[in-house]
């Protein structure tokens, strides 16, 4: 308070020229704010209006239940594409949430400043590697992995929805982890404090006092990490074998993104516009489980609580 | 102080901003651009985009008056629209029909694509004929051991649905379905968007097979495979023993007199900067 009666004085020295520079500062911010929402508002009207009319000639049922996608004889039905992204994500999210979240636990409570400080720069320098490089790491260490259990099941060596999940699963890792380490951290020590005064162990405040009150932080983070797993191509493609077929674990599967990217280069007519078709669905995925995931898990928490 | 920096700061900006401006300055190419003159309608093959493109472009420079139109839209209609007189110059990437639908033409070849089944060098086997190639495509042969190779199953290696080189292997094989544009090839074949995709898939995998452009092929990482008894070669291309080939072509009309703006860029395409070209983009020249 006392510091901001001492400055009082130099604004008001200053008025004369503070006036129109906060008129300039307030118009820079609110164009700035604006960018944000009409890029979104533009994009949208940008994929509805390029991906619907193909969806409306191809018939909407045939474009998303279709099962074969073969653009030589106009056959456009991408719903093996729609099942992959889907089980490779949701694989992955199954596998990473558990993981992420025991790390974000150990990483907050459990490990020691020292090691904690450490072992999150090191998380976090994971999150900014390019997925490139996951890709390729996934053909070299992950995809010979998986040869050997395909030979074993005797099946052809091939790029797997598999190895697309466990790439996956370490690409969300990260995000997920960052995201909940600093919603954890957020959550006032008081409670804490209080649950271990009422009694609780270590283990139980953490798991019922900590977690529950930094949910929405956690959820945010699954949320990001859904959408970094659904929106990923380069990763995938280096790693899933891309045929267009119904997805099998140990089976090439060809995930959304990659449908478009893959045949984007050569494609013209029907095929381009089907494309912007799988990009439009794409879009409307992702935000489908952004409001899903967002309002029934949140809206779980506070209802919970009270 | 705080005013220099200031100053220093916009001084930069300013620099900056002209940077940009800089990259947008004409550039002068006011050469002497003989007589030529007009519009060259040509049009067809898609797979021969990459070096066609660079022709016209390098044509173009060199005759600012004259423009070549490149419509891409298949090599059936490039040879269609040049008998109808639409195009002077159609673009194929397949020879002339002989069943009398497409008498009347000339197809000039000015380059030669060939195409190399590559397998991974640990395979054994050395050759194919187009029967066994067929079959596995199709997915009728599924073990290497079926074609003397060791005892392990077959990975299909493809391109992606729109891939010309697709279109050209399945041609030639013959695995394109009666009357129509669609390829047999199996749909769980693992596929690929480029020729190095292709080459690294199959170099990584022990039991892959793959195709693609013979110019790009790396011998250290894949091995290629002998096609009905004839190895692939820089030599077996050029003497035409090795048959899983295709020549691109310009097609004209037999006896017409083309415009001396059309003439001059079939003459350019067949001659020696033409031909640079042709090299440069990976092709083999004719000669």
């Amino acid at each position: 308070m006392e510091n901001s009666i001492t400055r009082t004085s130099s604004i008001t020295r200053k008025r004369k020229l503070k006036k129109p520079v906060e008129t300039i500062m307030n118009v820079i911010f609110l164009i700035c704010g604006l960018a944000a929402v009409v890029s979104v508002i533009l994009i949208s009207l940008y994929m509805v209006f390029s991906g619907a009319p193909a969806i409306a000639k191809i018939g909407p049922l045939k474009f998303l239940a279709g099962q074969i996608w073969n653009p030589e004889v106009n056959d456009f039905g991408i719903l093996p594409l729609i099942l992959s992204s889907v089980t490779a994500t949701g694989l992955a999210i199954l596998i990473a949430v558990p993981a992420a979240l025991c790390a974000a636990i150990f990483l907050t409570h459990i490990a020691k400043k020292r090691v904690a400080t450490v072992l999150l720069f090191l998380v976090e320098l994971l999150a900014g590697i390019p997925s490139v490089v996951y890709g390729l790491l996934g053909a070299i260490l992950i995809v010979p992995l998986v040869f050997k259990a395909q030979t074993a099941l005797g099946m052809p060596m091939s790029g797997s929805l598999l190895s697309a999940s466990i790439v996956l699963v370490i690409m969300i890792l990260p995000t997920i982890i960052s995201v909940s380490v600093a919603s954890i951290n957020t959550v006032p020590k008081q409670y804490n404090d209080v649950s271990l005064a009422l009694g609780s162990s270590k283990m139980q405040s953490i798991m019922r006092a900590i977690i529950p009150a930094a949910k929405s932080g956690i959820v945010s983070g699954i949320v990001l990490g859904v959408g970094r797993a659904i929106g990923e191509t380069m990763a995938v493609m280096m790693v899933a074998g891309n045929a267009p077929i119904m997805p099998e674990l140990l089976k090439p599967a060809r995930l959304l993104t990659v449908g478009i990217s893959m045949e984007w280069a050569y494609s013209s007519g029907l095929h381009r516009d089907a494309l912007y078709g799988i990009g439009l669905v794409l879009f409307v995925f992702i935000m489908i489980i952004n409001i899903l995931l967002s309002s029934i898990l949140k809206k779980g928490n506070n209802t919970g609580n009270k | 102080m705080k005013s220099m920096k200031k100053v220093l700061s916009i001084a930069l900006l300013l620099a900056f901003a002209l940077t940009i401006f800089a990259a947008c300055t004409k550039s002068d190419t006011d050469k002497d651009s003989a007589t030529l003159s007009g519009t060259v309608k040509t049009g067809g093959s898609t797979s021969v985009e990459k070096v066609m493109t660079a022709l016209i472009y390098q044509f173009q420079g060199e005759n600012q008056k004259v423009s070549v139109n490149y419509e891409m839209n298949g090599s059936g209609d490039g040879i269609k629209n040049t008998i109808s007189g639409l195009y002077e110059i159609g673009h194929s990437s397949r020879e002339l029909k002989t069943d009398g639908s497409e008498d009347g033409l000339t197809a000039t070849a000015y380059a030669i694509d060939g195409i190399a089944i590559v397998v991974n060098k640990e395979n054994g086997v050395t050759e194919l004929t187009t029967e066994q190639v067929k079959d596995i495509y199709t997915g009728t042969i599924k073990n290497w051991s079926e074609v003397g190779g060791k005892d392990a199953l077959i990975t299909v290696v493809t391109r992606e649905a729109s891939s010309g080189t697709r279109s050209a292997f399945a041609e030639i094989v013959g695995l394109e379905k009666a009357d129509k544009p669609e390829t047999s090839i199996v749909a769980n074949a693992t596929t690929c968007d480029s020729t190095g995709a292709i080459q690294t898939t199959v170099s990584q995998n022990a039991n892959a097979i793959g195709y693609m452009s013979f110019s790009d092929v790396d011998t250290a990482k894949v091995k290629t495979l002998g096609y009905n008894g004839v190895g692939c070669s820089e030599a077996t291309l050029k003497d035409g023993s090795y048959t899983l080939k295709r020549d691109f072509y310009l097609i004209t009309k037999t006896g017409a007199t083309l415009s001396p703006a059309a003439k001059a860029f079939m003459d350019f395409v067949l001659g020696k900067d033409g031909q640079k070209i042709v090299a440069s983009n990976k092709l083999l020249t004719i000669e």
